[in-house]
């Protein structure tokens, strides 16, 4: 083992006892989640006034999930992370039961013609974040298990390959055509990670080809996404409007930005202003100096998960950190290529900025779990 | 074992950790290079973008002016309409409130109560609401409660002078008549507003945005100013009464009517039949909307005959006594006979008989004596082919084509009304001309614009245009004219009880599409003025296609002119000439003309 290795873990090891808390990971997210409470009123207090009696309506929620997501994160933290492989076959089956239940009338919520909302009661919750989260542990588990058999394809790749498709197939029928995507990009990646030969990955291209052709043919709503994607002013009435009003706003902002709560394209020309579009009302308040302050948190953040991945002393724990990391990443990166055009539409949050509940618990649990796979890792 | 194979796969891990970082550090300078092309390299050309979607305009206009007849009654109003709204948000007691304007509203306290009840920031309670409704719910001083106050175009006489009038869009421009012609007196000041809008097209205010005008919105408009016209509303109403009584009576297409001062130019009475009624002009044919008097040529047939004898009279080479063979009723000029009108077969008559029988043959005889070039040149000093500039939109100049042009059957045709196209405000002004000892006014329909409180802003005084004919000349054509109207005349039926009255009936053929004459179709008019020798009104009265009952000036329009005359001249108190009809030259010719 290299020396530095060996400094590094003492030091981990004094940390430890002195009640350690990782600031590279905890002050940014802090900070991330400080300027979403706050760009959430933002964007959200018009429409809370008008629909929700009540400007502070969204921040009130979003502080309080904050205060949850503390809870659990100190909660995971102290919550030894190798128990998860235990718990991974029944929170498979936790979260196949959270995903058909969407299609029970009465449990699951249509917004936008699409059902990703399930309603417990209390709260609605997004089961295809909890399934994400599933989905790492699971990865994570299966390939630290298997060791050296990685490189044999029916025990390497297709058990993982299997469990995507029924994820996928559920995902479908919502539809909710964008988690296939996170979830296959998802699983690559942790694959790779884990050591699956490059060749086997790639195995399942023609299959793919044939299957996007078959859905491009069923669900037009896929083409009519990309044709506002490709030329979004000459569809911005309709497939491109929040693409069109996306550009506004980033463009309205420029360097320096219109100034906190100066956005107008949050005055419902923007849709879904404190969700899956707060970057563009970021962008117009604050400038792409503050788009730029945004991803410099993030990136710390990142950096952070995957140096604990690095450091890990089994597979298990660097390959959950890994996967946990990746899982952030592809999140935030889908959500700004989409606000900036980059990627088609899709309706994925901002992690730790957006609004929302099952998003902000979810990516602070793994938070906790990253920090928890920190402290083991001597 | 475990120990290497463990290492082993870790080393693996971390490789491919690494080269996924590699991926990742790309992705995200790709997403940065990104941010900073539409943020600062598009930066100018997005937020013009967007600018333009958040600015909104309204123009305001100020309330457009009244247009008042010559004895101030009026014509076209403005009414103010009241709307009362609601901005729910504001009103905290909603059921009271409800409750309190359900007892001046006709809506009910249930229907009030539900669109106080709505989540938007602003309803309409009750639209459109009467003068005591809305200051009834203005004493109930409610919070939340908004009074929004729109004009209205009203015309309190309907369809009275509606061609002459016009009419003013809904948005309170004037589209038609004098209402455009003077649009720019009768609106009121303006202002626009622009103000910010948020995507569903609500106000917004923002403190940043310098784009927005300061109290634009509260800032009150100066009112537009009054109009007063020259016409007399009830010389209108009469005209418009015995028109439409002429039109129906002998089923015609349509009519126009014009009465004027002949010593001003004032036009007293100007009318259409059909007219239109301007507050649904929407659900009239376009066509219907023009004032046909004065946009619309036409050939004028007889009546422009008296032009010609005062051309002849005017160039001194013929008196009313000359005398001229009238052919027997048939007269050859070149491949084209002319014939008089009816079963006629004159043979020698005088200049004053060729208009009092209104003889074809005997005028183009007279015009083939003076010549065509004098009969142009009076023409052009009487006005035709040229415009009045009467201040009515759209005038029409007709056509009369020079002298130079005319073969020998031109002149001959345009010395009877045929080859020549005249507005009716032509006819009338010429012919007013006569009236008022050869000297021609110009026509005008607004006599003066006044302020808010009615101060004078400007007054139209009549203008001379120039002196047409000699005094002497007009008094020999009005003797003529006065003869027309005598027994024997073609004009008989338009002598009126008590007064000598003159004039010159005209039946001018129509023209088919194929360019010839038609045989059954006619224009029958009536031009003259009255009192003969002290002229208060010159009128045209014009009947186009008359069916039934006649078809001849004498026949269908003489008549119209006696009745409205006779009713004009009445409610002007002109003192009357005889106490008793006047039905023969005798009186005339003893008291004033050398002619019988």
């Amino acid at each position: 083992m290299p020396i530095s290795h060996h400094i590094h873990s003492d030091i981990v090891l004094k940390r430890k006892h002195s009640g350690h808390y990782n600031v590279q990971l905890l002050i940014p997210m802090l900070l991330l989640i400080g300027i979403g409470i706050v760009m959430v009123y933002s964007a959200s207090s018009t429409l809370a006034h008008e629909h929700f009696n009540g400007e502070y309506y969204f921040l009130k929620k979003q502080a309080f999930f904050a205060f949850i997501g503390i809870i659990v994160l100190i909660g995971f933290k102290n919550f030894p992370y190798t128990y998860f492989t235990y718990l991974t076959y029944p929170l498979i089956i936790l979260s196949l039961v959270f995903i058909t239940a969407i299609e029970i009338p009465g449990l699951g919520v249509e917004v936008n013609g699409a059902s990703r909302w399930l309603n417990l009661g209390i709260l609605t919750f997004q089961p295809a974040e909890f399934a994400r989260f599933v989905l790492v542990i699971y990865l994570a588990y299966s390939m630290s298990k298997k060791e050296n058999s990685i490189k044999s394809f029916s025990i390497g790749f297709l058990p993982h390959f299997i469990l995507l498709v029924l994820f996928a197939l559920l995902f479908l029928h919502q539809p909710d055509f964008g988690s296939i995507i996170i979830f296959g990009a998802l699983t690559w990646i942790m694959l790779f990670v884990g050591g699956v030969p490059i060749m086997h990955l790639l195995s399942p291209l023609p299959f793919l080809s044939g299957l996007l052709f078959v859905l491009m043919n069923q669900k037009p709503y896929i083409i009519d996404r990309f044709m506002g994607f490709l030329d979004p002013w000459k569809y911005a009435s309709d497939e491109g409007y929040q693409l069109v009003h996306s550009f506004m706003a980033f463009g309205s902002g420029g360097l320096f930005g219109a100034g906190f709560g100066q956005s107008y394209q949050k005055l419902f020309y923007l849709p879904e202003p404190h969700t899956d579009f707060i970057i563009a009302v970021i962008g117009e308040e604050m400038g792409f100096i503050g788009v730029i302050f945004i991803i410099t948190l993030f990136v710390v953040i990142l950096h952070g998960g995957i140096r604990i991945a690095l450091r890990s002393d089994e597979p298990f724990g660097s390959l959950l950190a890994m996967g946990l990391t990746t899982a952030l990443a592809l999140q935030l990166f889908v959500n700004l290529g989409v606000a900036l055009g980059l990627l088609p539409t899709k309706g994925l949050t901002l992690p730790f900025l957006s609004y929302g509940g099952t998003s902000l618990l979810i990516s602070m649990a793994s938070v906790g779990i990253l920090l928890n796979i920190e402290e083991a890792a001597t | 074992m475990k120990s290497i194979s463990t290492d082993n796969t870790k080393y693996h891990i971390r490789r491919r950790i690494n080269f996924v970082s590699c991926f990742f550090l790309l992705l995200l300078i790709t997403i940065v290079f990104r941010a900073g092309y539409l943020q600062i390299w598009c930066a100018s050309s997005l937020s013009e973008k967007a600018e333009k979607q958040y600015e909104k305009s309204l123009s305001f206009y100020g309330k457009r002016g009244v247009i008042y007849d010559r004895n101030l009654k009026k014509l076209a109003d403005t009414l103010s309409i009241t709307s009362i709204g609601a901005h729910p948000r504001q009103i905290k007691n909603k059921k009271t409130a409800a409750q309190r304007l359900a007892g001046v509203l006709s809506e009910s306290q249930s229907v009030i109560y539900r669109k106080l009840s709505s989540p938007k920031p602003f309803v309409w309670i009750e639209r459109k609401v009467s003068p005591a409704v809305s200051h009834n719910a203005r004493t109930l001083k409610l919070n939340g409660i908004v009074f929004k106050t729109e004009h209205s175009r009203f015309y309190p006489n309907k369809t009275l002078a509606a061609q002459l009038i016009g009419f003013a869009g809904v948005d309170g421009t004037g589209l038609e008549g004098v209402e455009f012609a003077y649009n720019n007196v009768l609106q009121g000041g303006n202002g626009k507003l622009t103000f910010l809008k948020d995507g569903r097209g609500q106000r917004f205010e923002s403190p940043n945005h310098d784009k927005q005008i300061k109290n634009g919105y509260k800032r009150e408009l100066k009112n537009g100013n009054d109009l007063i016209l020259t016409i007399d509303r009830n010389i209108q109403y009469i005209t418009e009464k015995v028109l439409a009584e002429t039109v129906k009576k002998h089923q015609a297409k349509s009519g126009m009517a014009i009465v004027m001062t002949p010593q001003t130019g004032e036009v007293l009475a100007l009318t259409h039949y059909p007219a239109f009624n301007p507050h649904a002009f929407n659900r009239y044919d376009k066509t219907q909307w023009r004032n046909r008097i004065v946009t619309d040529p036409f050939e004028p047939g007889s009546t422009m005959k008296i032009f010609s004898a005062a051309a002849a009279i005017e160039s001194g080479q013929c008196s009313p006594n000359t005398s001229f063979y009238c052919e027997k009723g048939s007269y050859r000029i070149g491949r084209n006979t002319i014939h008089d009108a009816g079963s006629h077969s004159f043979e020698w008559l005088t200049l004053h008989q060729i208009i009092k029988y209104s003889s074809n043959i005997g005028v183009v005889k007279v015009v083939e004596k003076i010549g065509k070039d004098v009969l142009y040149n009076t023409l052009i000093q009487f006005g035709f082919g040229q415009k009045t500039g009467i201040d009515c939109p759209s005038e029409t100049s007709g056509t009369l084509a020079p002298a130079s042009k005319w073969k020998t059957i031109d002149t001959a045709a345009i010395a009877f009304g045929q080859g020549i196209a005249v507005s009716a405000i032509q006819l009338v002004t010429a012919t007013a001309a006569i009236a008022n000892h050869g000297i021609m006014m110009k026509p005008y329909v607004v006599k003066a614009i006044t302020g808010e409180s009615g101060q004078l802003i400007q007054s139209f005084s009549p203008t001379i245009v120039r002196r047409v004919i000699s005094e002497t000349t007009a008094r020999s054509v009005t003797e003529m004219m006065v003869s027309v109207v005598r027994k024997g005349g073609t004009g008989v039926n338009a002598s009126t009880d008590g007064y000598f009255v003159c004039g010159k009936t005209g039946t001018a053929q129509k023209i088919n599409p194929d360019g010839k004459y038609a045989k059954d179709r006619f224009i029958a008019s009536f031009l003259g003025f009255a009192p003969a020798y002290n002229p208060r009104i010159a009128l045209l009265i014009s009947i186009d296609e008359p069916t039934k009952e006649g078809y001849y000036g004498g026949t269908v329009a003489a008549p119209a002119f006696r009745k409205i005359t006779s009713e004009t001249l009445d409610y002007l108190n002109v003192e009357p000439d005889t106490s008793g009809a006047i039905d023969s030259g005798l009186t005339a010719s003893l008291n004033r003309g050398p002619q019988g």
